[in-house]
């Protein structure tokens, strides 16, 4: 029998930052996740402002930006920005679209814990988001909890072993 | 006799005459003859060659124009350009929602000086000109702006030749943006773009169905032939119910697939598609004149299937890709840049994909035969097997109201995403050459990077716009676009009058969403 009330592995949100018009790529990973077991929360096209407040009110572990027009680098410095200065820095952001290898250095640079680029499995997307749940329960768990997260529960880490 | 399941289709290891189904010589005529299976020509590219069509578009017009000039001057025969993200969505590149994307993936346009850039040095009363416009809200102010710079330069609109890929799924089902407008707004603003060239643009083909993204987005073989052809029915059936002429409306509709890997089954669904067109626009739009149920497409080689490792093998598929499209008999072809999985093309990697062109025009004897498969017991089994499943899917979007309710209802994007996620599993199985292990080669080739400086230049080109045009006037004939739009009238013309006064893509794109209103995509 199915468990009625399964343990989430995670809660993804999944946007599209600038205006790059590719969704199949996004709209693929939405369901691997779905069926690995994480929540995932849809947004769409959004500015840094909205991904941001989005992952909050939604207690995102993780944000997923997808996006395919070369405007990666940009859109991610903005939506990084914008958590830090949320005080949600703990929720960490995972990349994926046309991005080289070179641009991936820059962004996990610029603080993205993950850069999936096109031909990655199944598997290597739910590992990666998995151990990005799991980074944020670390960061999340050594942060000063008062002052950085409000009364945001605490995320359960299943992202290594899970 | 075995047969394996190769997505929809079934295809037989060895195919023979117990293949075919009795009724094969009806089913097929002559080339240039209906049903069109063969062809649209008598004898295809012996009496008209396909147009080289090459997509360019990036940066500044001033860097695009390059670029179209440069295709040119290597041998390619028509001009294929393609807009930015925010032009394509009509938002002016100096919004803060644009900005990121100003310039990237097509070329930044904003006012009609931007397109007498694009031009420049270029004869548009003698080259054909694709406007790759995608979605009806930028095709309205993109025409507008074409037509205007022809005015400037005392070009007649009788003497213009292209096409504006005008596509009301391509705003609110295929690619996504902020803002989109509700389906049947599109709809109805890309009926209106055809229903204002029929009259003012003769030769001008105002619909190009974008079959080749909806296959790109998710659908499989059989759906792209579906859904563009439900959509071509739609919008010759609009264009007949606002007083068009049967014949007139169905030659209003061109359309724009993808040639896929798949050689023989892509050479199969062009043929397909040609016979329940021709099916179609006799039945269900009333032509009269076979030769109004012709189905003029372009194809492009299909980006999905190109990868990041082994980046240089994308060349043979290009090739391949290129072969279906003609053999299959298309109009016109654009062959994908070897570096198309990672970014538009560098100079060298377009310059290649039009010689690819070349050799498949020049060399390889392609084009000297009409329709150089037909008769293949494969070819002909894969073509009435994707006929009579577009037949099948044809069947289901009617009972879903038609093309424009399955887009309301989510119905297709559903489909689409269900689609592509089985396609990325059965990829997962399929190991691709480019995932094999042993060529575990992410590839270090050359990346086009965006040239600096788009973004203010066309800050600078708007705010010199905005402060030479009388700013009353604009406002005046964007009040009245708004007007016309929201009281379902006639917007081409409006939206000329108002770009001829100064009014910025952006300026227009801002009237019709606030005439007509807009939609959240349910893409999940």
């Amino acid at each position: 029998m199915d468990d009625p009330c399964p343990l989430s592995r995670g809660r993804v949100l999944l946007a599209k930052p600038g205006m790059d018009a590719h969704w199949r790529g996004l709209g693929v990973v939405a369901r691997i996740l779905r069926d690995a077991g994480f929540e995932v929360v849809y947004l769409g096209h959004a500015g840094a402002d909205e991904i941001a407040g989005a992952a909050l009110d939604e207690d995102a572990d993780v944000v997923g930006l997808s996006t395919l027009s070369g405007n990666h680098i940009e859109a991610t410095r903005r939506v990084l920005a914008t958590l830090a200065r949320l005080g949600a820095g703990d929720v960490q952001v995972v990349v994926g679209g046309a991005i080289g290898r070179a641009d991936a250095r820059v962004l996990t640079e610029l603080g993205a814990h993950t850069v999936l680029g096109p031909g990655a499995s199944s598997d290597e997307i739910v590992a990666r988001v998995a151990a990005a749940v799991a980074t944020r329960a670390r960061a999340f768990l050594a942060a000063d909890v008062a002052t950085v997260a409000g009364s945001r529960p605490l995320p359960i880490d299943q992202g290594e072993n899970g | 006799m075995s047969e394996r399941r190769c997505g929809p289709l079934g295809v037989p290891v060895v195919a023979g005459p117990e293949h075919l189904a009795p009724g094969l010589g009806e089913r097929l005529g002559r080339p240039g003859e209906p049903p069109y299976t063969r062809g649209i020509h008598e004898t295809m590219y012996r009496a008209r060659r396909w147009t080289i069509r090459q997509l360019a578009g990036y940066g500044t017009a001033a860097d695009t124009n390059q670029r179209l000039r440069l295709l040119l001057d290597r041998g390619a025969t028509g001009i294929n350009t393609v807009f930015d993200y925010p032009s394509l969505r009509a938002f002016d590149s100096d919004d803060p929602r644009a900005e990121p994307d100003v310039g990237r993936g097509g070329v930044a346009v904003d006012v009609t000086a931007d397109f007498e850039d694009l031009l420049r040095g270029i004869r548009i009363e003698d080259v054909s000109v694709s406007l790759v416009s995608s979605q009806p809200i930028g095709a309205v102010p993109h025409l507008a702006m074409f037509l205007t710079t022809a005015n400037r330069r005392g070009v007649p609109w009788s003497a213009l030749r292209g096409t504006s890929q005008n596509d009301f799924l391509m705003e609110t089902c295929i690619t996504i943006g902020p803002a989109a407008l509700p389906p049947a707004a599109a709809f109805r603003l890309e009926c209106d773009l055809a229903l204002f060239c029929i009259e003012a643009v003769p030769h001008w083909n105002p619909v190009s169905v974008a079959a080749y993204n909806y296959r790109e987005a998710g659908a499989d073989i059989v759906l792209e032939v579906a859904l563009a052809i439900a959509h071509g029915r739609a919008v010759a059936e609009a264009l007949v119910a606002r007083g068009i002429e049967p014949d007139r409306a169905a030659r209003a509709i061109t359309f724009f697939f993808s040639a896929h890997i798949d050689l023989f089954q892509e050479v199969a669904k062009f043929r397909a598609a040609r016979r329940i067109w021709h099916d179609v626009a006799k039945r269900h739009v009333g032509c009269r004149d076979p030769r109004s149920t012709r189905l003029r497409f372009h194809a492009q080689t299909s980006g999905t299937t190109f990868t990041t490792a082994l980046p240089l093998a994308n060349i043979g598929r290009g090739a391949i890709e290129g072969l279906a499209a003609i053999a299959g008999g298309a109009q016109s072809l654009h062959v994908n840049g070897f570096d198309e999985a990672f970014a538009i093309p560098t100079e060298q990697a377009a310059t290649l994909a039009l010689e690819t062109q070349q050799m498949l025009l020049h060399e390889a004897g392609i084009g000297d035969s009409a329709d150089p498969f037909g008769g293949s017991y494969l070819v002909e089994h894969l073509t009435d097997q994707i006929e009579e499943q577009v037949q099948e899917t044809l069947a289901v979007i009617d009972a879903k109201g038609g093309i424009v309710e399955a887009a309301e209802t989510g119905w297709l994007h559903e489909e689409l995403g269900r689609r592509a996620y089985e396609d990325h599993l059965a990829l997962g199985r399929r190991r691709a050459l480019a995932e094999d292990d042993h060529h575990d080669d992410r590839g270090d080739i050359e990346v086009f990077t965006l040239p600096s400086g788009t973004r203010d230049r066309q800050r600078a080109r708007l705010e010199e716009t905005r402060a030479a045009r009388d700013a009353d006037e604009v406002r005046r004939r964007l009040d009245g676009l708004v007007i016309d739009a929201a009281a379902g009238r006639a917007v081409m013309p409006t939206t000329i009058d108002a770009v001829a006064a100064g009014a910025t893509l952006g300026e227009i794109g801002t009237a019709l969403r606030e005439a007509l209103g807009t939609w959240t995509i349910p893409v999940l």
